[in-house]
């Protein structure tokens, strides 16, 4: 088939040890694929063209900018050396996939790492596509040998009806004979199948033929009768006996007598079964994920165009572009493969979640899917079906013996217009997931390159942590709130505790599990809270600290609300707490002005005692602010001398982390109104509060 | 094809499986029918290694074909060709000698009228739809006698194609015909399943071809019964052997597994 070829845009690398690694790599890639390709190459020749394949993807990894279309190129290039099948790819994969990063070219530089991964795909992605093309023009080929052969048989035997009727009635392609006035001489029994009823003699052929047909079936008879080619095809629809029309490919080609002279038409009527679900196989590999079976985004986008154009114009479509909150930390502390079985498993919940709609969902690229609804009276709005997909999602799925939950995040777009190009709107969707991730993850991209121990262990706990949580293993403690002028509580803060780690509030953040575990945390807390209060033991002020995420949670508001209704707890006596940094988000700030018109108290976390800061307390209603562990400690008279000014604001000052009396002493003399921390002992859980609050209070009396 | 006087050519009806179909869908091809896709699965599934022994045998085709260019053979007589696919013996031989001539045979009417339309432009290659048990036609078809000159040495290649022929058929009268018709320093290559080295499931997948509605049913032979086959001929070295055993090249000309280099006897003989 295809000659080795050296090609113009390989450019050969600099130095002989390198000239022979990449010889030693492609004679590795020759080498394995010669076991199981049939090519009309000999060994020698293989060894060259891929040779010379190398070289060319060698070079665009070079490039700058990179380039794929090279190894798009080779892809396609290996099928036209022949019968190169699944195994040969999969061969070329492997031995790429490993062999390039280890060329010392290339292992200088982590920007080659990901080139390759990218190039490979590219790789695959052009095969796929031309070993699709390859095997389409095989069977195309082989429907014209057979018709072909069928007209050869008829021409050796032409003077034998009946002897032709013994080849055509074999067939399973309906094959007709018409005499050259348009009406039908003979017919054989496929023909009957396929329209439903045997066709009599003489009826004309056009009568079958289907009336959106007619055209291009008389254009067709023309260009035979015309005899300008060896044999005409056209796919086209023919009526069937119950009125309804079956799809076939009619190909026709003039039949002589003796003389040479023209006598009959031979229509043969290929129903296209086997071609369609061929062609049906390919599309659905090369539009489909391998991993989860759903579509690809190419895929989605194709069909993201016929939906726009036939929605219901009342109701329109919506567009989810989703992404899991968890996923790098789920592969990077338990491995990629219980990675894979998560992607596997969100596919099988979103397609069971949507399948009540008119929607496709279909995998894009790593942790990103789509979801296209086209709406009707009955689909439920988004924030509805987003709170659907996140609860489902938030059942922990045991993978390998880990429990594991997700949230996503998604960006949406509601009711595109029709005409709207499909390929912009996905770009407008990723802009909004792109803006949700960037309000509500701000520590993401610290926990992706975070390499060390301690991060992996945070990353390995964060994605157990549902699991712990289902099982009862993360619980709720409390710890007191002391006036620092009297010593007396000032009110009590609840926490979210586990034995395995002292910082499970902010792994909860960067999963993404704090938006379920922190309503839980608030009506854990509060439902204690009221029955410390109903008993008449402890009528405090009670608070709980928000993480970024949940801060900017577009559903705080009604969690917060809910859990008011269902606990009883009057608003007033619940506080929570923001941290300050994510203030200049847009819902946070909204969040926090609509929670203090519910009456619930806010403080400010993490706040720093500077001119910025102070500028939050003027524009929102704030009533406390906590000053973080690290400043406390620091003790700087200049933090002290801004107190005041946050006094004048009628915002009082709490400072986090007293660990010592000395510590206590300096703060109250600064001007602190209230403190938390190890001085006033560690958190307990609700029974052993309430038990050393007893003591306490009846040792003062 | 069958002793009765049907004319019906069978490889019409895209319902009964091709032999010729089906070994091209076990190389890896696309040039078959679901008949013939179903057929190889099932064969497949029964001996996983076959595509390696297809493989291997094409593999071999192209080894005998440069052996036989070296020997000075510059026109072959491929019988039961098949679906001319990729690295057939007119790519390999024109190549080397764009003026070496072939000659196809075959009796699947489909794998004719592919062969035809294939060879449309090659005017030193064509094929001859006929029965290789009708020697007298082959010989005397109008396509051997345009491109082969049979006073000059031949390559005489019958590869996959004597297990099609039962003892009752007579396939050493059969080969001694077309050994007749050479002249000495004439070739014969031929593979052939090999009997006696292979279990139980390679029965079963005969049983699989021979239950299909295939025309052609498979007689197995034993080493001194395909050597036999060779009456008449000098086998050149290394002798009759498991296919990936004949003067492997490279890589590619023998299989990881090792049982299926043996699967199928391989020889090339040269008439005395």
């Amino acid at each position: 088939m295809t000659k080795p070829s050296r090609r113009p845009d390989a450019v050969p690398p600099e130095g002989a040890a390198a000239v022979r690694a990449r010889e030693a790599l492609s004679r590795k890639w020759s080498y394995l694929l010669s076991s199981v390709v049939v090519v009309a190459l000999s060994r020698d020749e293989l060894d060259a063209e891929l040779g010379a394949q190398l070289d060319a993807l060698c070079a665009a990894l070079h490039s700058e900018p990179f380039d794929p279309a090279p190894f798009e190129e080779v892809g396609e290039r290996l099928v036209a050396l022949g019968y190169v099948n699944e195994p040969g790819l999969k061969r070329t994969v492997d031995v790429l996939g490993k062999g390039l990063l280890t060329l010392e070219e290339f292992r200088s530089s982590d920007r080659h790492t990901v080139r390759v991964v990218g190039g490979i795909g590219a790789l695959t992605c052009g095969f796929t596509a031309a070993r699709a093309r390859a095997i389409l023009d095989q069977q195309e080929s082989m429907q014209r040998s057979l018709l072909k052969a069928a007209h050869d048989a008829q021409r050796d035997q032409r003077q034998s009806e009946a002897k032709f009727e013994g080849i055509a009635s074999s067939s399973t392609n309906g094959i007709l004979i018409v005499g050259l006035d348009g009406r039908l001489a003979w017919g054989n029994e496929s023909i009957g199948v396929i329209i439903g009823r045997a066709p009599e003699p003489g009826t004309r052929l056009a009568e079958l033929i289907a009336p959106n047909s007619i055209v291009v079936f008389r254009e067709m008879m023309e260009r035979v009768l015309s005899e300008r080619g060896e044999f005409e095809r056209e796919p086209m629809q023919l009526v069937c006996g119950d009125g309804d029309f079956a799809k076939v490919t009619l190909t026709a080609s003039l039949l002589r007598d003796d003389d040479g002279k023209p006598s009959h038409v031979l229509v043969m009527a290929d129903d296209d079964t086997e071609l369609a679900l061929l062609q049906g196989e390919l599309r659905r590999q090369s539009l489909h994920d391998v991993l989860t079976g759903l579509p690809n985004r190419q895929f989605f986008t194709t069909h993201l165009e016929t939906v726009l154009r036939r929605a219901d114009p009342e109701f329109g479509v919506t567009i989810f572009h989703l992404d899991l909150d968890a996923f790098g930390l789920v592969c990077n502390s338990l491995g990629a493969r219980v990675g894979e079985h998560l992607l596997q498993h969100v596919a099988r919940r979103l397609r069971a979640l949507m399948s009540h709609e008119k929607a496709m969902v279909a995998r894009f690229d790593g942790d990103e899917f789509g979801i296209v609804v086209e709406n009707t009276s009955l689909t439920p709005d988004v924030a509805t079906t987003m709170a659907t997909i996140n609860a489902d999602l938030g059942e922990p799925t045991y993978v390998d013996g880990h429990g594991l939950a997700v949230s996503v995040s998604a960006g949406v777009v509601h009711r595109p217009s029709p005409g709207v190009d499909p390929v912009e709107l996905l770009r407008t969707a990723d802009l909004a997931l792109r803006q949700a991730k960037r309000d509500r993850r701000g520590q993401w991209e610290l926990f992706h390159t975070n390499e060390d121990a301690a991060g992996r262990r945070d990353a390995a706990l964060a994605v157990v942590m549902p699991g712990a949580w289902e099982q009862g293993d993360i619980g709720v403690v409390y710890r007191p709130v002391r006036e620092l002028a009297t010593g007396d509580l000032a009110g009590v803060e609840a926490l979210l505790h586990w034995d395995l780690s002292d910082r499970c509030a902010a792994l909860a953040d960067q999963s993404g599990l704090i938006l379920p575990m922190g309503e839980w945390l608030i009506r854990i807390a509060t439902g204690q809270a009221q029955w410390w209060r109903q008993r008449g033991e402890l009528d405090q002020q009670f608070g709980v600290r928000l993480t970024h995420h949940q801060s900017t949670d577009a559903d705080l508001v009604s969690r917060v609300s809910k859990v008011l209704e269902e606990t009883g707890m009057p608003a007033a006596r619940l506080t929570l707490t923001m941290p300050v940094g994510v203030l200049g988000v847009a819902d946070a700030a909204d969040n926090l002005g609509t929670l203090a018109d519910m009456g619930v108290r806010i403080a400010l976390d993490d706040f720093g005692l500077g001119p910025r800061d102070l500028a939050w307390l003027s524009a929102l209603p704030v009533v406390s602010v906590l000053v973080p562990k690290d400043l406390v400690h620091r003790q700087d008279p200049r933090s002290a001398a801004l107190i005041p000014a946050v006094h004048d604001l009628g915002v009082n000052i709490c400072v986090d982390g007293i660990e010592t009396a000395e510590q206590e002493k300096w703060w109250q003399e600064a001007g602190a109104d209230l403190a938390i921390g190890a001085h006033y002992g560690s958190p307990r859980d609700a029974g052993e509060f309430l038990r050393k609050f007893s003591q306490g209070r009846a040792a003062t009396r | 094809m069958a002793e009765t006087q049907n004319w019906v050519p069978l490889g019409i009806d895209t319902n009964v499986p091709s032999m010729a179909r089906v070994y091209d869908y076990i190389l890896g091809g696309a040039h078959n029918f679901a008949a013939d896709r179903q057929v190889g699965s099932q064969i497949e599934k029964l001996v996983p290694g076959l595509p390696s022994v297809a493989r291997l045998n094409r593999r071999f085709l192209g080894r005998a074909v440069n052996f036989l260019m070296d020997q000075g053979i510059r026109q072959f007589l491929d019988i039961g060709s098949g679906i001319p696919t990729v690295a057939n013996v007119h790519e390999v031989a024109q190549e080397r000698d764009p003026a070496a001539r072939v000659v196809y045979v075959d009796k699947d009417p489909v794998a004719v009228a592919h062969s035809q339309l294939m060879l449309s432009d090659n005017k030193n290659a064509a094929i001859v739809q006929a029965d290789m048990r009708d020697p007298e036609t082959v010989l005397s078809s109008p396509e051997v006698t345009r491109l082969l000159r049979l006073d000059e040495p031949v390559g005489l290649l019958m590869l996959l194609m004597m297990h099609w022929v039962p003892d009752e058929d007579g396939p050493d009268k059969l080969v001694a015909h077309y050994r007749d018709a050479l002249p000495a320093g004439s070739f014969m290559v031929m593979t052939h399943v090999a009997k006696d080295q292979i279990d139980d499931t390679v029965d079963q997948a005969a049983a699989v071809v021979n239950r299909s509605r295939s025309a052609d049913q498979m007689h197995m032979r034993d080493h001194s019964q395909v050597s036999a086959l060779f009456d008449g001929f000098s086998l050149v070295e290394p002798g009759l052997v498991g296919c990936g055993e004949w003067r492997p090249d490279g890589p590619g000309d023998v299989a990881d597994e090792a049982s299926m280099n043996m699967f199928l006897y391989a020889g090339v003989g040269r008439k005395d």
